[in-house]
């Protein structure tokens, strides 16, 4: 019995095409039966999606929107739920990823949902979170409502388990109907999310639709970005484009594209003392997802001055990425990703075979690579899957002109230092194009309402209705009670 | 290291640090008997474990908590190997590591302590009196009891527990005097928590997290990680070893 993806709402089952993927080889491989919907059947679950958000969810306080989704994200944070033994059954199965890492994963991202974080989210937003209940007074006069989209077409990447909750979770707030493209690498958890749902509201849950196409199939995509009021992708450059290309020019479309991540540690998290624990975070920022994450370290700058040498420091962070590949072994990697770290690694060796500023530290399998550099280098792309560049830099200030040439893909920067620092480098990281500064050892795990990319999360998706302070006082005139 | 011809017997074999033990010496040669309680299946896949990395394996269902169980089982190896040339005393009572819900010492009971006493002792003693006359007869054997790190390091104080493995180390060390006279060697090997196993397997993270702070190979032990010593310890290598206790911890007690 292949486990089933997916999740739609108004159509029969039986009378949907399924495809099969394959994960995983011999006797723990595992087939998952996605859907493969015609126009026919898109336009039909669309509509039903549509009507379920008219109907019921439009009108459904935000207080109880939390409330639901906090019951479901409760089932799946209880480990002995069916739903979260699946989950940690399958996940490491589908994605490769280390069995002890997907769970306490999950639960760690899970916890980012519980409503106190939801109601955190929404007042991230909105000064007044009542604007998603109703019209509200405004400062300028007049009142205003959020009003979300009607259908929201999501188009999710399947680097990192359980990424489309972000979304989903940002659309049911929004009071938004979704229909949502999950992707090959990582197709249950989404349609998982909306049969939880559906066990505690059903109503709820026949707001989302859960489908699949192969990535950049032409007419189930551009039929599926026909039905959208906005749009939300995940994916590279290029296929970004195509999807915004596909989609009706009226339609909104936000896109989260490829990003670049990286560390810098101060002087002063490099003494005997603290060493240890600044190498195990910047180590487990690298370890989490085999870097797939848009949060994930590339590099290191790492300050000269302190008790412990940079060129000390990446010999600290290689035995701790040997001690993680013990605890999290790395998953394995396919032919092409086996390829980028092969081809990332010869480039490296070449260079240092050039020159004696430049070490390459790693184990017999290649599970993790750490080079050092002495000589004054910027950030690039690293071979990813543990692979990672720690710069020597005279000061961390240095080091930020060195990142700006990537300013379009320039995310999180973990930050080992002092407070002064912090705030000093935060503010140039930030006209160099970072988003989002954070602790070392906590790039993996954005905080409940995080400005993902530096957006915002809600109102980026909902449009404004306002009554203007001219309709009101007009209206006056014509009341019943007019004098 | 090279256990072509060497029989080991290994108790409670069928799953975590026993298995991983089991395996080991298989890979290196052993003919290995596969002691367990209730699982069958699992035993068998550690059989065939053991098989598939060039030894032998034999699955053998003994209750060790029963004298008439272990006389039984070592009469069967003997029957079948014709010696016993390594004993490891793996097989405990179980016992939750549980941080959170351990008995304060206040509240524990002396049945607590007497139970863990008969759980860490019992079997052990027994094992090695049966196998004793097979040992002497070849003037060789090295036994191997499995001890916890905690006797030197009670990071959680489990009390009973603890108490029970300080005096399986009391045990081996008279033991070893006793029996060195004879060329048998008994030595001890005190792993740190070892995840995953399933006595380890709902320790929480922030506890592995605090026991990795101070360890200075800086992670937690694998039952393969505690495999090697044991072999080492069963081998010529440490034939002028006795009465030893092998902490294998990453470094976390130095003793």
């Amino acid at each position: 019995m292949p486990e089933v993806a997916g999740h739609l709402p108004g159509l029969s089952t039986e009378k949907v095409a399924w495809h099969t993927l394959t994960f995983g080889e011999g006797s723990e491989a595992l087939d998952v039966a996605v859907p493969t919907l015609d126009d026919a059947q898109i336009s039909v679950l669309a509509a039903h999606v549509r009507q379920a958000r008219s109907s019921y969810l439009k009108s459904l306080p935000t207080a109880q929107i939390i409330a639901t989704i906090d019951r479901a994200i409760g089932r799946l944070l209880d480990r002995n739920d069916p739903w979260r033994r699946k989950m940690e059954a399958l996940l490491p199965r589908i994605t490769g990823y280390d069995a002890e890492m997907v769970r306490l994963g999950l639960t760690g991202y899970l916890k980012t949902f519980r409503a106190p974080e939801l109601n955190r989210f929404i007042a991230e937003d909105f000064a007044n979170p009542q604007l998603l209940d109703g019209f509200q007074p405004t400062v300028k006069g007049g009142v205003a409502k959020a009003v979300g989209p009607e259908l929201m077409v999501h188009i999710w990447a399947g680097n990192v388990p359980g990424l489309p909750l972000w979304s989903l979770i940002s659309g049911l707030l929004v009071k938004a109907g979704s229909i949502g493209k999950v992707a090959s690498a990582e197709p249950l958890f989404a349609g998982w999310f909306a049969k939880v749902l559906g066990e505690i509201d059903p109503r709820l849950a026949d707001c989302l639709g859960i489908v699949w196409w192969k990535g950049g199939d032409e007419a189930p995509e551009r039929a599926v970005l026909r039905q959208a009021d906005l749009v939300l992708a995940y994916g590279g450059t290029g296929s970004l484009e195509q999807i915004r290309n596909r989609a009706p020019a009226t339609t909104r479309f936000l896109g989260f594209g490829h990003k670049v991540s990286f560390g810098m540690i101060a002087r002063e998290a490099l003494d005997p003392s603290k060493v240890w624990a600044t190498a195990h975070r910047a180590a487990f920022d690298m370890v989490r997802y085999d870097q797939q994450g848009c949060y994930s370290p590339q590099a290191f700058f790492v300050e000269r001055g302190g008790r412990v040498s940079p060129s000390e420091f990446s010999r600290y962070l290689a035995h701790e990425l040997a001690a993680f590949e013990r605890k999290f072994p790395r998953r394995r990697l396919s032919f092409e990703e086996a390829g980028r770290v092969a081809a990332w690694r010869n480039a490296e060796e070449a260079k240092a075979l050039m020159s004696s500023d430049r070490q390459i530290l790693t184990d017999a399998e290649c599970a993790w690579s750490v080079v050092y550099v002495e000589a004054p280098e910027g950030l690039a792309p690293s071979g990813l899957n543990r692979t990672v560049l720690v710069v020597a830099v005279d000061t961390l200030e240095e080091a930020v002109p060195r990142v700006a040439p990537l300013r379009a893909f320039l995310q999180t920067v973990g930050i080992a230092a002092p407070p002064e620092a912090v705030y000093r480098i935060g503010a140039l990281l930030g006209d160099a194009g970072a988003t989002r500064i954070c602790a070392l050892g906590e790039m993996s795990a954005p905080e409940a309402g995080w400005h993902h990319d530096g957006r915002f999360n809600l109102l980026d998706l909902v449009t404004m209705v306002e009554i203007d302070r001219s309709a009101e006082i007009a209206a006056e005139a014509l009341a019943p009670y007019a004098d | 290291m090279d256990f072509k011809d060497k029989v080991a017997v290994v108790t409670g074999a069928s799953r975590g640090i026993g298995a991983a033990i089991a395996r080991a010496f298989a890979a290196e040669g052993a003919s290995v008997v596969v002691n367990y309680l209730q699982n069958d299946a699992a035993a068998e896949q550690v059989v065939a474990a053991c098989q598939a990395a060039g030894g032998d394996g034999v699955a053998m269902r003994a209750d060790v908590t029963s004298e008439t169980a272990i006389r039984t089982m070592v009469d069967e190896v003997l029957g079948t190997f014709g010696k016993i040339d390594i004993l490891v005393n793996n097989a405990f009572k179980p016992y939750a590591f549980d941080p959170e819900a351990r008995r304060l010492f206040w509240n524990s009971e002396w049945r607590d302590y007497e139970s863990q006493f008969d759980g860490a002792l019992f079997s052990t003693y027994h094992l090695c009196k049966a196998v004793l006359p097979s040992m002497q007869q070849r003037t060789a054997g090295s036994i191997i009891n499995i001890a916890s790190d905690l006797v030197a390091r009670p990071t959680i104080p489990y009390h009973e527990y603890t108490t029970a493995k300080s005096a399986l180390i009391g045990f081996s060390r008279n033991l070893a005097m006793e029996l060195g006279p004879l060329g048998i060697r008994v030595n001890c090997m005190a792993p740190g928590l070892v995840y995953p196993t399933d006595a380890s397997r709902t320790t929480k993270e922030d506890v592995k997290d605090a026991i990795v702070a101070q360890t200075p190979l800086r992670r937690i032990a694998s039952p393969e990680d505690v495999a090697g010593p044991v072999l080492f310890l069963a081998s010529d290598w440490s034939r002028f070893m006795t009465g030893q206790t092998l902490y294998v911890d990453g470094g976390l007690v130095m003793a």
